[in-house]
């Protein structure tokens, strides 16, 4: 269904208390800064993707993201990354996540990394290629400055070694 | 999810986030936004509903292509087939900063509704 007039309210799944919360910790004015900017360089159809989301999703292969440590310090979030296949299948991955229900993930990846449809859009012609490797990494960090300072740099580095050109972002 | 856009763009990759929450960008100044009303857990559609998926996600692609400016959200037209209450999106267990804050959400929703 669409509605070709609609206005997304972030706040409609939550509970009242939480979205009044939630609303006093964000300005009510709009942004004011500078925002980076690289434009797209190609058409869709010639253009690399990358695919990233902060669902904390990991290879079954490697450590999962730190949910005891969150637990014992509610303010800290794993400011890690981990490095997914694109062609990872659900039995491949595990989700690690104490802000959301991580169960519909667990049974299709492509509801927050759509690596499967990214595939069929490459093979389709409606994006140049899907990189190798999807990115992925933890979505509750009150203190960003080891996601943005550390992590991101090395994020940076794989994807412009796998010719990454353009990254969707979904978060959960 | 912003500052990550952020940090991309800076390096010379182009970004679009799709978001639940475009009130956000108010805080961050995101490049490019998708915003959509999608519960929290399944942004992208719901499981195993590939055509779906694949709508929102050329939208998405189209918002990608089509940004003129940094700091553009555009508001996607699709609307989710349950009720908000029937999403069942939560953890099965409380969050640990929500268990912090309770006082303070319960305080802050008493405020909201007086």
């Amino acid at each position: 269904m669409t509605d070709e007039n609609k206005v997304v309210n972030g706040f409609c799944f939550l509970p009242p208390s939480l979205s009044a919360w939630i609303k006093s910790t964000i300005p009510k004015d709009e942004f004011q800064g500078e925002i980076p900017w690289t434009p797209l360089k190609k058409p869709l159809a010639e253009t690399t993707f990358s695919l990233m989301t902060s669902a904390g999703i990991n290879m079954n292969d490697d450590p999962p993201f730190d949910m005891a440590k969150e637990k014992r310090e509610p303010m800290w979030g794993d400011p890690s990354y981990r490095r997914i296949p694109i062609t990872a299948t659900q039995t491949d991955i595990d989700v690690n996540h104490l802000h959301v229900n991580t169960g519909y993930i667990k049974k299709d990846i492509n509801v927050v990394l759509p690596v499967n449809r990214f595939q069929e859009f490459e093979a389709d012609g409606t994006i140049g290629a899907l990189a190798p490797i999807a990115y992925s990494y933890y979505g509750y960090q009150m203190d960003p400055a080891v996601l943005i300072n550390e992590t991101m740099p090395q994020v940076v580095a794989d994807m412009k070694a796998e010719g990454v050109e353009a990254v969707l972002l979904t978060p959960t | 999810m912003g500052l990550v856009a952020r940090s991309l763009e800076e390096n010379g990759l182009s970004t679009v986030v799709l978001t639940m929450v475009p009130e956000y960008n108010r805080e961050i100044g995101i490049p490019r936004v998708a915003a959509i009303e999608y519960p929290f857990g399944r942004i992208v559609g719901e499981v195993n509903d590939a055509v779906g998926q694949r709508q929102v996600l050329l939208s998405v692609l189209s918002v990608l292509e089509n940004a003129e400016s940094p700091g553009e959200v555009v508001h996607l037209p699709f609307t989710w087939h349950e009720e908000p209450k029937e999403t069942k999106w939560h953890p099965p267990e409380i969050s640990p900063i929500v268990k912090l804050y309770l006082d303070e959400i319960k305080k802050a929703g008493a405020e909201a509704r007086s």
